[in-house]
């Protein structure tokens, strides 16, 4: 069963912790859209968007544990499949 | 040089909100007060609860404790939520910086066989305990009258899974980063005979139907459990080359003394009532009768073991000295 | 248990997150011995719905103890910083206009009593459901609802300084007409039992309608100047992340289960959608008129976050266990041009009544409304507003004299139209023990067939001036039971607010 092609979303708060994080997505989803509001980035993409915490490490350039993600998001259209310590994926089940 | 911003100075129409500036005069108000007081809604409810038809959705009655005024009692820590958490992340943080030095060099599980036989027979057991007293928290959470007394109980609750946290993490410690000796920790839970008047009790305190009573009947437990195994075993732990220990026990003791603070204040509270002091003091003492000497009879065990497993713990001379 | 001497320096292992959560949570359970699991949870099973393997609960959201108060206490520094920086900077002062607060104070007499509401009842659910991971979550969920509410009550506490309406909020959220909207609707979900509640307020009104009733409040917060209200939206978000993915899991767990659970959810969802959406008539309202500078019309709003987001989204995702789209979903959309505008009359013709002011919509106003509402607004609105400002030019303002029949369940007064037909009044009546009753709508005459002798129970605030139950027989006497002060209510033009706005603002020509 792969995810159908809906578009799913996350919306992170604008800061400079976050950058990093959404570079680190940006790197992992080639056809992530990314969206600007005042205070808040929206990142799209159709199917699913992956979080690799070894990406975020990379980008960061500390320690990362996918928990911290929590602080991050704002809101999100999907549902969190998938949530380890290496790895986050917010798809569409069916 | 002392220099003085011009800044627009407003006339306030008003200091704080109307049901503040009704009990204490127009004048500002701690933000403790403004988000504590007439929170809870108190008339015109719509519906009965389907669930107890004989009630309303908040009601007095779901205890035999009362007060005139719910709110002649607030919490002498003036906890709202953002003062809550901020305390609780100091404390969270304290033990994971002492649970990380003891993890680093894994002290833990390198106590003496006797202390370590108490970690896993006795003191990991109980984050059932703390479950279980947890859910006869949030019953007061729910159904407690009146934001003061129920925010109380809502902070407790949600303490008592911090604490079965930290009492787990602690489990994982002793068994060097495995689940290991949370597995045998739970079996003693479920089976070991010197726990089972312990379990018996915190499984009959859950079903008690006055929330009052049950988080009354929990504190009486905690009463003797605190004292004795995380202030009295602290210090015999000391003496007896097994300081890892003390580093634990002392985040149990202080959030002792933290929790004693609001529930003191609230049985004097109860007790000096205007309308209700009488009743309030005579339920208090059936309360008291009824779970104190069960209490007892359930941590005497825990003590018994704890002396065979440690002859120089001295735990059943301390309980002695709590009766 | 191993007794070797175990090493002295090692790299604890880590335990794989998911597992070291369980430890942490659900594994703290146990099976009682000495008392019944019905004595220890009686309530679960009469609502009908049957659970098999509470370890089913799936957790996406694994926050312990200890992570929770890190990231909480950092929160609430960073928005505290900014609700002092506000006031001390008397920031008020920089909002749109001072009639933008009407906003806000249906906000707090409206919301926020929710927020508190919540907390409360996901402290039930705490107490009350059997799986020990939802218990974790509800109890999470419990004291992130404290949290909403206490820092609402901080965002608007300076507002209160200032300006009428915020001064009375709890008392008024228990005795005020319009406000009964809110409070029946919490009331209905909590009196319900343990899995109904779940489904209504962690279903549908977190995940199905919250970006409906909650960003159209924080977005007007954002184009209007508002940045404590703002802010707190932000904070709260990440919160609201939380409960999404709670309300989301409960459905497809329950769902899951069994197949007898599916129609009895699918009637929740039908009752559920209905009767938060009947309330948003109220966002509708706000969103389309309270605001000097509109962010998004009803209608857009709609559209988006429901009919896309929600129909387009998560529906087609719930067609696998067999739930359709809510029952009577064509009626709300077939009356996205006209629900704001109908429901703004009834505030405008009873605001003498309320803790905020109304205005008619002037021009320039009434030309954005015409253009985000070209099918209706011109044709069946604008007329009625005019006559409004002709009256308002020769000196008057009209407010309807006398008291208006509510709707039995969603207790909004009667004054919707037939969703296809504009120009004809919405009304159904139904009989139940020898007695007729009043509903608004398809929607809320099925909501009240379902379950009669739940809806009669309700405390109707028209009903209740009638029978001498609001403070006396005059519209003082019953203003003054409901704790509204002079300068809290009628119309916004001269307004204490407004004149209090215009001394502030010397040198500012803003038209009345």
């Amino acid at each position: 069963m792969s995810g159908t092609l809906r578009q799913v979303g996350i919306d992170i708060q604008e800061s400079e912790e976050n950058r990093a994080l959404i570079d680190a997505i940006k790197q992992d989803n080639p056809d992530l859209t990314v969206r600007h509001l005042p205070g808040l980035v929206k990142v799209q993409s159709s199917g699913q968007i992956v979080i690799n915490r070894e990406t975020v490490e990379s980008h960061l350039g500390r320690e990362w544990e996918t928990g911290e993600f929590q602080l991050a998001i704002v809101s999100y259209a999907g549902n969190f499949s998938e949530w380890d310590d290496d790895q986050i994926i917010v798809k569409w089940e069916h | 040089m002392q220099y003085e911003l011009r800044y627009q100075v407003l006339e306030p129409k008003r200091q704080s909100y109307q049901n503040v500036i009704d009990r204490f005069g127009d004048q500002p108000a701690s933000r403790y007060l403004e988000a504590t007081l007439d929170v809870e809604p108190r008339e015109n409810f719509h519906y009965r609860p389907t669930w107890a038809q004989d009630r309303e959705l908040y009601d007095a009655r779901f205890s035999a404790l009362r007060l005139t005024d719910p709110y002649s009692f607030t919490d002498p820590r003036q906890y709202y939520y953002t003062p809550y958490v901020t305390s609780r992340a100091a404390m969270h943080d304290e033990f994971g910086k002492s649970l990380g030095y003891l993890e680093d060099r894994n002290l833990l599980a390198r106590l003496p066989e006797g202390w370590r036989a108490v970690l896993g027979s006795v003191i990991v057991p109980l984050r059932h305990l703390e479950s279980g007293a947890q859910l006869v928290s949030v019953a007061g959470a729910r159904f407690a009258h009146g934001t003061s007394i129920e925010q109380c109980c809502t902070y407790a609750a949600f303490d008592r899974i911090g604490n079965a946290q930290m009492l787990s993490r602690v489990g994982i410690a002793v068994g060097t980063g495995t689940d290991e000796v949370l597995v045998t920790a739970k079996r003693e839970w479920l089976d070991a005979a010197h726990l089972q008047p312990l379990r018996r009790l915190i499984e009959e305190i859950m079903i008690v139907e006055d929330w009052a009573e049950g988080v009354l009947a929990v504190d009486h437990l905690d009463k003797l459990v605190y004292p004795l195994l995380y202030t009295a075993l602290d210090e015999a732990a000391l003496l007896s080359g097994a300081g890892s220990y003390s580093l634990i026990a002392q985040h149990f003791a202080s959030w002792f003394t933290n929790q004693r603070r609001w529930l003191d204040a609230l049985q004097t509270v109860w007790q000096a009532d205007p309308e209700n002091g009488a009743a309030n003091t005579a339920h208090l003492d059936r309360i008291a009768t009824t779970w104190r000497d069960r209490a007892l009879e359930a941590v005497e065990p825990l003590a018994v073991v704890i002396d065979k497993q440690v002859p120089e713990a001295g735990a059943v001379a301390a309980l002695e000295g709590l009766r | 248990m191993s007794i070797d001497k175990p090493e002295a320096r090692v790299r604890p292992k880590k335990l794989p997150l998911k597992q070291r959560y369980s430890l942490l949570t659900r594994d703290l359970d146990w099976e009682p011995n000495y008392v019944t699991r019905e004595q220890l949870y009686p309530h679960t099973s009469y609502e009908g719905i049957v659970v098999h393997d509470w370890d089913g609960w799936e957790d996406p959201f694994r926050l312990t103890v200890d992570a929770y108060h890190k990231y909480q206490a950092e929160k609430d520094k960073r928005l505290y910083a900014v609700l002092d920086g506000f006031a001390q900077s008397q920031g008020h002062l920089t909002l749109s206009d001072a009639s933008y607060l009407n906003a806000i104070k249906l906000f707090i007499q409206g919301v926020t009593p929710l927020e508190y509401a919540a907390h409360r009842h996901f402290a039930y659910l705490a107490r009350h459901l059997e799986g020990p991971a939802p218990r974790f979550a509800a109890l999470c969920q419990s004291v992130d609802e404290l949290r909403h509410a206490q820092t609402q009550i901080h965002t608007i506490s300076n507002y209160n300084k200032y300006y009428g309406g915020f001064h009375s909020w709890s008392k008024m959220h228990d005795r005020v007409w319009y406000l009964s909207v809110p409070k029946s609707l919490f009331d209905d979900a909590m009196t319900a039992g343990p899995f109904e509640f779940l489904i209504s307020i962690s279903f549908s009104f977190e995940y199905l309608l919250t970006n409906l009733l909650f960003v159209p409040f924080m977005s007007g917060a954002s184009f209007n100047g508002d940045m404590p209200t703002m802010s707190f939206g932000f904070s709260a978000q990440s919160d609201e992340s939380r409960h999404m993915t709670l309300g989301l899991e409960a459905i497809k767990f329950l769902l899951e289960q069994d197949e007898a659970n599916v129609p009895i959810i699918q009637g929740w969802i039908d009752k559920w959608f209905w009767r938060a959406y009947r309330m948003s008539a109220l966002v509708a309202a706000m969103m389309d008129y309270m605001l000097p500078k509109p962010v998004m019309s009803w209608r857009e709003a709609f559209e988006l976050y429901f009919e896309e987001q929600m129909l387009g989204g998560l529906f087609p995702d719930l067609e696998f266990y067999g739930i359709t789209p809510p029952k009577h979903v064509n009626d709300a959309i077939a009356e996205k041009d006209k629900l704001s505008h109908e429901t703004y009359k009834i505030l405008h013709n009873f605001s003498f009544a309320a803790a905020f002011t109304t205005q008619t919509p002037q021009q320039e106003h009434m030309a954005w409304l015409s253009e985000q509402y070209p099918d209706t607004f011109d044709r069946f609105y604008r007329p009625t507003w005019e006559k409004h400002l002709d009256i308002e030019a020769g000196g008057g303002r009209a407010f309807f004299q006398g008291l208006p029949q509510l709707c039995q369940v969603c207790q909004i007064p009667m004054g919707f139209s037939e969703p296809d037909d504009p120009a004809t009044p919405s009304l159904r009546t139904s009989t139940f023990r020898d007695e007729v009753f009043h509903t608004c709508s398809n929607g809320c005459q099925w909501i009240f067939e379902r379950e009669p002798e739940k809806y009669v129970q309700a405390w109707l605030p028209v009903h209740q001036i009638y029978q001498g139950n609001c403070g006396g027989p005059t519209v003082p006497d019953v203003l003054a039971w409901y704790g509204i002060q002079e300068g809290d209510n009628g119309e916004y033009k001269g307004s204490l607010d407004q004149q209090s706005w215009a001394e502030w603002h010397p040198t500012s020509t803003k038209e009345a």
